[in-house]
């Protein structure tokens, strides 16, 4: 059903023609868009009351989404929202993926997707989209029969007038209903009236995804396109000095030879050309952009870092709390660089045309790729259509679009369009990376074994420095010479910390605990290699260290963990009622089997609050998590089970990171390059994963993201529970087998 | 070179060593093949060689001259009809992001032809060939068991 790749319109139409008619929200039913939408009716028969929803004659609906499908069920969210209030059959909406027009632009000035806000920024104007849609067709029907519009129903894509045994399908009522006033503010349903949402429907890629007819990034074909290849260098982010491509120019198929400051491109008619003739190709290489970064001496200076750090966040006197405790726990957690590693590896398709440029990417925000292709053009952003594919995962890496650069420049000198596609060594070795972190924590306990204080302090690179570029890049209306002097001061300001660092505390300094004398401070780390958003972002590392901190002090205080939390927390808040769900869920409290040591941890993350219970075994010293329980509150409940969904994903995709992963370099060289060096969670490995949603009115709030934080910690405290052993150092397994031979 | 795939014979002309996986994507449209690793390690482009499942990436298309290769499109016994291990995939909503799918689709028919009946045992030591980043494994695991039961309610794997 969804519609796959490249554009159904030409080059550059879309930017052109101006596109839809009305956007949303902001101009229901003004001047010039009202004729428009009512020309395009008399000449296509099809009613497009705003950009999002297109109803057409045949009286199926075309819903064009301005995300990134990247697995976490955004087309199905989208499309049941529409469902609802529309009044059709999910199975009846095919979902299209919105290109980089700027009336898309409705994230933080883009056309973006991550921060796990997708389902809370279209809950009430997707719904009002498709309720004004609906109102429309009920009062082109009313018109037609001449009875009051009140006395029509709508069900499954039908107008029906009881009294007078009438009815008309949508798709009959498209020309007339372009005539109706676009209705300001329709009515929308109620929650107890809801029939779609909350139900769990099947996906709507389901079947594209079973049979192969799934297109994704690495499978766009345009008309004369050809393949690059490229050859990186060994240390990261390295220049070719020399190179040697006399015999690989000879194979056959082989177009061109190009080096750039990123690498060496092997342009051919076919990628297996490409990729037999990089064999061929002798290179030597300038140092690399981090040569001499050695990561396990940055973790030794960082460990041994004295200094307090800049305040993120304080109340009461931490240093003071500490100086009269009754007892005071010090400790420091850590965390290593980590690849996303996405299924498909980086890839882009640019067809350049002097300074106008049509792109077909994975990513994760067009206008962040129309900004960085008009750079290595030449151009300007608007010149740039760029057309969203379906994304082999996203999990923050495809934000970043260094491969919409690399691949814009190979076109331009190619002077085709050109398909690049990194290999998994590139796609994990020349990355983008969850940056490298320690977090200082301290507490101070009262003699009752109250919590009198705490600190963390967190110490690593900036992910919003990292992010200077792009956020100098988005800014609206801003001319382009300008923008690299705003970004040039934004990336001062944050390497000073004079603006507070967005990523680098949260989960710390929004902590819901309640504690008389707390101190969250945060120390950047700069180094050239590029860091970016990793499942979670700083939720993903900063959860670990706070939640097994809490796991120590409630140790320390002779608690039950549970419930030492909760005496940190409002009675009947909604952290606690989700930490009640999960203990019921597990029972916790009750014995354990044998052998099996169960930890827990609780996070807040993106609104959502997501409690985990694990249970852990140790089979010849390989740590093993056997069972997951997870509650969680995510407001209002799309499709339950797409949020089952994403929690088990979010729950493996975090174990894999807490158990094994990890990205390190000697002298600037990354040491892992594929999944035998990085490796993922096998289904031998995967736990069962038990998870339960409370019922809730709030509006929705995330979902792909906030299963992650807790399932670290909650490992972290169940191998605590049954050996003893405190790990805090990720990855764990191998923190515990050096915790085991320092022990023995 | 001659090929048979998805039941219909084919040229191509190629080099021997080419990998069977670019083959199949790009000189005979077949992009339902997915490249993840390219190394035998996470089998995102595993199809069907003789029936039994290859991971295309580092088969040289040389080795399977005169052999029948299916691949994910060849799956279903027509295009109206899915095969009974795609249909378990969309009822448990198997998919996220999709993209190593159909090498999990490809790995799971060989697993039940070899094994009707397959324990949770069986079903990790044939799946466990096969990485998925979004973590879809408790799926997997649930539709390779209700698959079986429908293959064996519908009176086999037409396949
Ligand atoms: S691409 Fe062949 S096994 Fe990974
Ligand atoms: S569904 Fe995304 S990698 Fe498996």
């Amino acid at each position: 059903m969804v519609e796959p790749h490249p554009s159904r319109r030409g080059f550059l139409g879309g930017v052109a023609a101006g596109g839809a008619l009305l956007s949303l929200a902001v101009t229901f039913g003004c001047g010039g868009a009202r004729e428009r939408m009512v020309k395009h009716a008399e000449s296509t028969g099809e009613l497009a009351p705003n950009m999002y929803i297109t109803v057409l004659p045949d009286g199926r609906v075309r819903l064009t989404v301005n995300k990134a499908e990247m697995g976490q069920g955004v087309g199905t969210g989208y499309a049941t929202l529409v469902a609802e209030e529309l009044g059709v059959p999910l199975e009846r909406i095919d979902v299209a993926w919105a290109d980089s027009r700027p009336e898309y632009r409705t994230s933080f000035f883009m056309h973006q997707t991550g921060g796990s806000t997708s389902t809370k920024e279209a809950y009430v104007p997707l719904r009002r989209a498709a309720a004004a849609a609906r109102e429309m067709l009920v009062g082109a029907a009313a018109a037609t029969w001449k009875v009051p519009a009140a006395e029509c129903t709508v069900k499954d894509g039908v107008v029906a007038h009881a009294a007078s045994a009438r009815s008309l399908g949508f798709g009959a009522l498209t020309k007339q209903a372009a005539h109706q006033p676009v209705p300001a503010r329709p009515r929308l349903k109620k929650r107890a009236e809801y029939t779609v949402i909350g139900k769990a429907g099947r996906r709507v890629d389901a079947r594209a995804k079973v049979d192969g007819s799934a297109r994704y990034g690495i499978d766009v074909v345009v008309p004369d396109m050809v393949h690059a290849y490229v050859i990186h260098g060994p240390q990261y982010g390295a220049a070719p000095k020399t190179f040697d491509a006399e015999a690989a120019r000879k194979r056959p198929g082989v177009i061109d030879v190009l080096a750039f400051d990123f690498g060496v491109a092997v342009v051919a008619h076919r990628y297996w050309q490409a990729l037999a003739a990089a064999r061929d190709v002798t290179v030597t290489w300038k140092k690399g952009t981090v040569a001499g970064l050695d990561t396990e001496a940055m973790r030794r200076a960082m460990r041994d870092y004295k200094k307090a750090g800049e305040g993120a966040g304080e109340h009461g006197d931490v240093d003071r709390a500490m100086s009269r405790a009754h007892r005071k726990i010090e400790a420091v957690y850590e965390a290593p660089y980590l690849a996303h590693a996405t299924m498909e590896p980086q890839n882009c398709t640019v067809a350049v045309r002097g300074k106008r440029a049509e792109v077909w990417a994975p990513c994760q925000s067009p206008t962040l790729v129309q900004a960085f292709v008009a750079d290595a053009i030449g151009g300007s952003r608007d010149d740039v259509l760029v057309h969203t594919t379906l994304l082999g995962g996203g999990f923050g890496r495809r934000f970043f679009p260094d491969f919409a650069t690399q691949c814009a420049r190979i076109a331009k000198r190619v002077k085709k369009p050109v398909k690049m596609i990194w290999s998994r060594e590139s796609d994990m070795t020349q990355a983008f990376y969850r940056p490298q972190l320690a977090v200082m924590m301290r507490g101070a306990l009262s003699p009752a074994g109250a919590l009198t204080g705490f600190g963390a302090h967190v110490i690593g690179q900036s992910i919003s420095f990292a992010s200077r570029d792009a956020i100098g890049a988005v800014m609206p209306g801003i001319p382009n010479a300008m923008k690299h002097v705003i970004t040039e001061s934004i990336a001062a300001m944050l390497s000073t910390n004079t603006v507070p660092d967005m990523f680098a505390t949260e989960g710390l300094k929004n902590t819901p605990y309640k504690v008389p004398n707390l101190r969250i401070a945060f120390t950047p780390v700069n180094t050239e290699l590029p860091v970016a958003s990793w499942r979670s972002v700083g939720n993903s590392v900063n959860a670990f260290a706070a939640e097994g901190f809490l796991d120590e002090l409630a140790h320390a205080a002779g608690a039950d963990p549970i419930a030492f939390r909760r005496a940190l927390l409002p009675a009947r808040s909604r952290e606690v009622r989700v930490m009640d769900a999960v203990a019921d869920l597990a029972k916790w409290g009750r014995p354990v089997a044998p052998g099996i040591g169960r930890g827990f941890a609780r996070h807040t993350a993106f609104e959502s609050e997501v409690a985990e219970i694990a249970d852990v075994e140790l089979v010849d010293g390989r740590i093993v998590v056997r069972r997951v329980y997870c509650a969680v509150d995510c407001g209002v409940v799309i499709n339950p089970d797409i949020v089952r969904a994403q929690i088990e994903s979010a729950v493996i995709f975090g174990l894999s990171a807490a158990l094994d992963q990890q990205i390190t370099l000697v002298d600037g060289v990354v040491q892992q390059s594929n999944y035998d060096t990085f490796p993922l969670l096998r289904m031998f490995e995967a736990p069962e994963i038990h998870v339960t949603i409370l019922d809730s009115d709030a509006d929705p709030t995330g979902v792909g993201e906030p299963g992650l934080p807790p399932i670290a910690p909650a490992v972290a405290n169940a191998v605590f529970a049954l050996t003893k052993v405190r790990l805090r150092r990720m990855p764990l397994q191998p923190a515990f087998d050096e915790a085991k031979r320092g022990a023995s | 070179m001659k090929l048979v795939v998805n039941g219909k014979p084919v040229e191509v002309a190629v080099p021997e060593d080419t990998p069977l996986l670019w083959v199949l994507r790009e000189e005979l449209d077949l992009p339902g093949t997915k490249f993840g690793c390219g190394r035998a390690l996470c089998g995102a482009c595993t199809v069907h060689v003789d029936g039994a499942p290859k991971r295309s990436c580092v088969t040289p298309v040389g080795d399977v001259a005169d052999k029948q290769v299916v691949t994910i499109e060849g799956l279903a016994p027509d295009p109206a009809t899915l095969h009974p291990v795609q249909q378990a995939w969309i009822e448990e909503n198997a998919p996220q992001c999709g993209y190593c799918q159909a090498g999990q689709i490809m790995t799971a028919v060989a697993l039940l032809r070899a094994k009707p009946e397959p324990t949770d045992a069986d079903i990790d030591a044939a799946m466990s060939a096969n990485l998925c980043r979004c973590g879809t494994y408790p799926r997997i695991r649930r539709a390779v068991h209700s698959a079986a039961r429908a293959i064996k309610a519908g009176g086999g794997d037409r396949g």
